[in-house]
């Protein structure tokens, strides 16, 4: 298999380039990842993130071929060759295949990522319906890779101001889950003319989330909560097969 | 909530405006094709009737808002550094706030 890496070591580089590989597949190489820790095994210079091998951690985010994605969970079998891999467009590269992360996770703390609920807390948990919980789904599974943001243009210019996809969608997690009390709060912390409204609908998000969540579905929600018009269902997910479906009970 | 031209009114003024522009565009195309005012003193006194007036006032506001938060928008995204942002923001509401009382100063001249 034929790779094209960029590479960039910030002690003696002074931009990105380019570096091609050719590897043999073997019979256990199913997903790029697993080329990839190969890779590395015979070019220990080679610099990327991993964890969990099964796109559960998102800390392989990369940019395969154009377009973001988790390699742990993405088929050598579906890959045009010289397989392009590059960092996550925009991000500050640390090194190779690593990238800073600041912003991203600047953003996604400005949401408060956390119940908010002065009330007396309950003796054993707080109860939700079921119909109250099917809100979240579509919301609670994002991992937080970074797919999302880091392909969404309106991140690229206003990274330190507009939230982003991902901080956004777990903004929707908090304020439509009936346990918080926080809402208005929340709306009034995204009211403004960058953190939520430089959304301009691109959909790059929803394109590439790994884990199919639909962050623009999310932020439209958002929209129509503070327009006070409240929408009963959940987020909208796609099947494996990449149609659009809603979550089922 | 706040309440500056800004976040959700923006928004919210975008959309309205662009529906009332849509829809006054229409009417504007069915009055013209019912009622061909083939003289500039026909013309005139349609425009003089005081409902008229008031949605043409109306359509412009509507544009010049309209234009004002896709303008905006657009220099927020693409003028980079604050100062230039803020000169070019300043430019443009300068303009449109010209434009504005032009077209005031345009419908008050046709009542006459």
């Amino acid at each position: 298999m034929k790779l094209s890496i960029s590479r960039y070591n910030p002690e003696c580089d002074t931009s990105p380039y380019l570096q091609d590989y050719e590897i043999e597949l073997s019979p256990g190489d199913h997903m790029l990842l697993d080329v990839l820790i190969r890779l590395k095994a015979q070019d220990n210079t080679l610099t990327l993130r991993k964890s969990c091998r099964e796109g559960v951690c998102g800390s392989d985010a990369m940019n395969i071929n154009g377009r973001n994605g988790l390699a742990c969970i993405t088929p050598v079998r579906d890959l045009r060759e010289p397989v392009v891999l590059r960092p996550l467009p925009s991000f500050p590269i640390i090194r190779d295949l690593v990238v800073d992360m600041t912003h991203f996770f600047k953003q996604y703390q400005s949401v408060s990522p956390y119940l908010i609920n002065e009330e007396v807390t309950p003796e054993k948990e707080r109860l939700q319906s079921p119909e109250d919980r099917e809100r979240l789904n579509g919301a609670y599974e994002c991992i937080l890779c970074a797919c999302c943001s880091s392909q969404c243009p309106s991140f690229w210019w206003n990274p330190d101001k507009f939230v982003g996809p991902a901080g956004l969608i777990q903004a929707y997690r908090f304020i439509f889950d009936s346990r918080d009390r926080a809402t208005p709060q929340r709306l009034d912390n995204l009211n403004d003319a960058y953190r939520l409204f430089r959304c301009r609908t691109i959909m790059n998000c929803s394109e590439v989330c790994p884990k199919g969540l639909e962050p623009s579905h999310a932020i439209e929600m958002i929209r129509l909560k503070m327009l006070n018009i409240d929408t009963p269902r959940g987020l909208l997910v796609q099947s494996s097969a990449g149609i659009k479906k809603r979550e089922l009970k | 909530m706040k309440c500056q031209f800004t976040g959700l009114v923006a928004w919210r003024v975008q959309r309205i405006s662009a529906i009332y522009m849509l829809l006054f565009f229409l009417y504007m195309l069915s009055a013209l094709w019912l009622h061909p005012w083939p003289t500039y003193v026909e013309w005139r006194g349609w425009v003089r009737r005081p409902s008229i007036s008031v949605a043409i006032l109306i359509f412009f506001a509507a544009l010049l808002s309209h234009m004002w938060v896709g303008l905006r928008d657009v220099l927020l995204d693409y003028a980079r550094p604050e100062s230039l942002r803020w000169f070019l923001l300043a430019v443009l509401g300068t303009s449109l706030f010209g434009a504005a009382a032009w077209i005031v100063w345009l419908l008050l001249q046709v009542q006459k």
